[in-house]
């Protein structure tokens, strides 16, 4: 067993948290405030291949594999869980592709995708279902060689930017799920105003609306009736990105306690000197530390997967831990700081807002704890 | 053109921990000089301007530089020549710069040697000069900013009350300062490239040199001069004021 970083994965970590504390940190609150990333920092992040840090140079990633993008979403995650939140949301959806797309779509999809010049969505959720597959109701009707789509999608991440979105529709003829590579902004697509949610700003949610939207045929993503198949694994993927995020959050929480308490004083002594105090940071240290090495975990396994069912509880559970810890620790962080935690002033106020989203993304936790029981006991 | 850029080995200084005011240097990850950092920045930016000039990283060191010498190679050097042995390890500014020397011989046409102005660690601020002394090269030092036109080199140094522009003639030796450039960070697919970019890795007794102790001097320690605060506590601006005036910290 080998804890160690590899000299390539350091200087990627480096490179992440070089860029992350130059240009990201210093307008993160900027980026909580308006809801919104600048242009220049997903530039920035594009060139230097973040957005395809897991995937093949032949389509344009960098061939680094999950363990790697882990690293730098970790450190990406501590400065802006909204910035971190953009290119998770976008990693699932091109991940979707590279699991299940041909050569040629592969070719056509990834390779902007990997360079940032397009922002990848996966669109699942619908206004009338999250957590149940089964009940989509977007619609795809063959017409000769295209489908034609029709539908809303609910809270889909990155859907304003140009590149392709994943939809799941069912098709009529046949009644079951399948998946589609459509391209945003074509005839028939468009979005709402941005969700105002409460944590994780600057990642944007928006809705999709699907009017007539004529698809060829051939965007279909693996095989007709694949759909529940391309969700399951896809999202499994997804939730590396999600667990990196808020190993970030949990990061920066431990950062700002430590700091903290060595900083404000009682009676001419930090704070730090009361037993009260170090319980909470030593609570706290010890739960970075297993967040930490489950999600490092999940990247390396994600790499390496050969039972698809297995990875889906890895994925599952790794997820629904760390997300829950991020709530826990950030509490415990916000308690260090008194009522100057609860304020705009100090970084942990905006981490423990961002903290309750993770939970319900990418499935709820309790869908989490389903997957993880169901393969456990054999049933799935 | 051949651009030669010197860069030292040191440990990752923001991640040093201090106890009981000595540095502990386990677990600390490897990095290379931050002077050096600019001096390999300004021999990639000249090279992304004018595509025929290559840019070798030159490294003395024990093994681990290897490694560590793939982040010169990520952030943009064409390839690396290094003379690896464990026994440098301890070894003064004397003992590297004939090492240095000794190498850069051994290399074809070099026209340009970049240094850093001092090393991250220690900062002796002699290689540079050694280097230049032994090779008999022309040398300027305290460089912040340059350009090559006409076969020469034309840079501007800063001291300390006035930029003074000079020509240096090629080949020749130039030591840069920090704030030159901002270096680059690399990217991912840079960084994944750098360990198969070409290496030459020589062993201390293949190159031609001869040195009778690699250490005359030693660094016995190397701490910030302790300060004593006067902890004085002011109840409020004016006091503050006032501390500050009666200690001629601010103008009357
Ligand atoms: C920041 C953010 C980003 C998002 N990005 C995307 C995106 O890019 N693409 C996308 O498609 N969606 C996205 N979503 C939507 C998100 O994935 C869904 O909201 C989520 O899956 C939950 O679905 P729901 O809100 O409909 O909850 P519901 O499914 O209605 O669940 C509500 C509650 O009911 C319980 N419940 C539901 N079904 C069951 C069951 N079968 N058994 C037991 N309990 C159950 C759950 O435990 C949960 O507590 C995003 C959401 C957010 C907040």
């Amino acid at each position: 067993m080998d804890f160690s970083l590899s000299k390539e994965q350091q200087l990627i970590q480096r490179a992440a948290q070089e860029y992350a504390e130059k240009f990201i940190e210093p307008i993160s609150q900027q980026i909580d405030e308006e809801n919104q990333v600048p242009d220049e920092i997903l530039k920035g992040l594009g060139e230097l291949d973040m957005f395809g840090i897991p995937y093949d140079d032949e389509y344009g990633g960098a061939g680094a594999g999950y363990a790697s993008y882990v690293l730098a979403m970790e450190q990406i995650g501590k400065a802006s869980s909204g910035v971190a939140m953009i290119i998770s949301a976008h990693t699932l959806g091109l991940g979707a592709i590279n699991a299940f797309g041909t050569e040629e779509q592969k070719k056509k999809y990834m390779t902007k995708g990997c360079k940032g010049e397009h922002i990848v969505s996966f669109a699942f959720t619908e206004p009338g279902t999250g957590s149940d597959p089964k009940q989509i109701t977007t619609t795809a009707v063959r017409e000769g060689d295209y489908f034609i789509l029709n539908g809303t999608k609910r809270f889909i991440s990155n859907a304003g930017f140009p590149g392709p979105v994943v939809v799941f529709a069912r098709e009529t003829e046949n009644g079951k799920i399948s998946a589609f590579i459509v391209e945003k902004f074509c005839e028939g697509y468009s979005v709402s105003e941005p969700w105002k949610k409460g944590g994780m700003h600057g990642g944007p949610l928006l809705d999709i609306y699907l009017k007539d939207v004529k698809v060829p045929a051939e965007n279909m993503l693996a095989p007709s009736g694949m759909g529940y198949q391309v969700l399951q694994f896809g999202i499994s993927f997804g939730k590396v990105g999600v667990c990196s995020t808020a190993l970030g959050g949990v990061l920066a929480a431990m950062e700002e306690s430590f700091k903290y308490a060595r900083e404000k004083t009682h009676r001419d002594a930090p704070i730090a000197k009361f037993q009260a105090v170090q319980l909470k940071l030593a609570q706290i240290a010890e739960l970075y530390e297993a967040c930490k090495w489950m999600t490092y975990r999940l990247g390396w396994l994600a790499d390496r997967v050969k039972d698809p069912v297995q990875f889906a509880k890895d994925a599952a559970l790794t997820k629904d831990y760390v997300c829950q810890q991020l709530v826990e620790i950030t509490s415990l962080a916000v308690s260090v700081h008194g009522s100057y935690g609860l304020m705009r002033d100090y970084k942990v106020e905006r981490l423990w807002r961002d903290s309750i989203v993770g939970l319900q993304i990418e499935g709820v936790s309790d869908m989490q704890k389903m997957i993880v029981a169901g393969v456990m006991l054999g049933s799935k | 053109m051949n651009i030669v850029v010197a860069m030292k080995q040191i440990p990752d200084l923001q991640q040093i921990r201090i106890r009981n005011r000595q540095p502990l240097f386990d677990d600390v990850p490897l990095t290379l000089g931050t002077i050096d950092k600019n001096a390999l920045e300004a021999a990639v930016v000249l090279k992304e301007a004018d595509e025929s000039i290559k840019v070798t990283v030159l490294s003395a060191g024990n093994e681990e530089v290897e490694d560590t010498i793939k982040e010169a190679l990520a952030a943009g050097a064409d390839e690396a020549f290094l003379i690896l042995d464990d026994a440098l390890e301890g070894a003064d500014s004397a003992a590297i710069a004939a090492v240095l020397a000794a190498a850069i011989k051994q290399m074809d046409g070099v026209d340009l040697i970049l240094f850093g102005e001092g090393s991250g660690d220690n900062y002796s601020g002699q290689v540079g000069s050694r280097v230049a002394e032994l090779l008999n090269l022309p040398q300027v030092g305290y460089v912040s900013s340059m350009e090559i036109k006409g076969g020469q080199a034309v840079v501007t140094r800063t001291l300390e009350d006035c930029d003074e522009v000079m020509e240096i003639a090629l080949p020749g030796i130039i030591s840069v300062m920090a704030g030159l450039n901002e270096p680059r960070i690399p990217s991912v697919t840079q960084i994944l490239k750098a360990g198969k970019k070409p290496k030459e890795v020589l062993e201390l007794d293949e190159v031609d040199v001869d040195i009778k102790k690699l250490a005359f001097t030693e660094t016995i320690s190397n701490l910030a001069p302790e300060s004593n605060r006067k902890k004085i506590v002011v109840k409020s601006v004016d006091e503050l004021l006032q501390g500050l005036r009666s200690e001629n910290l601010i103008g009357r």
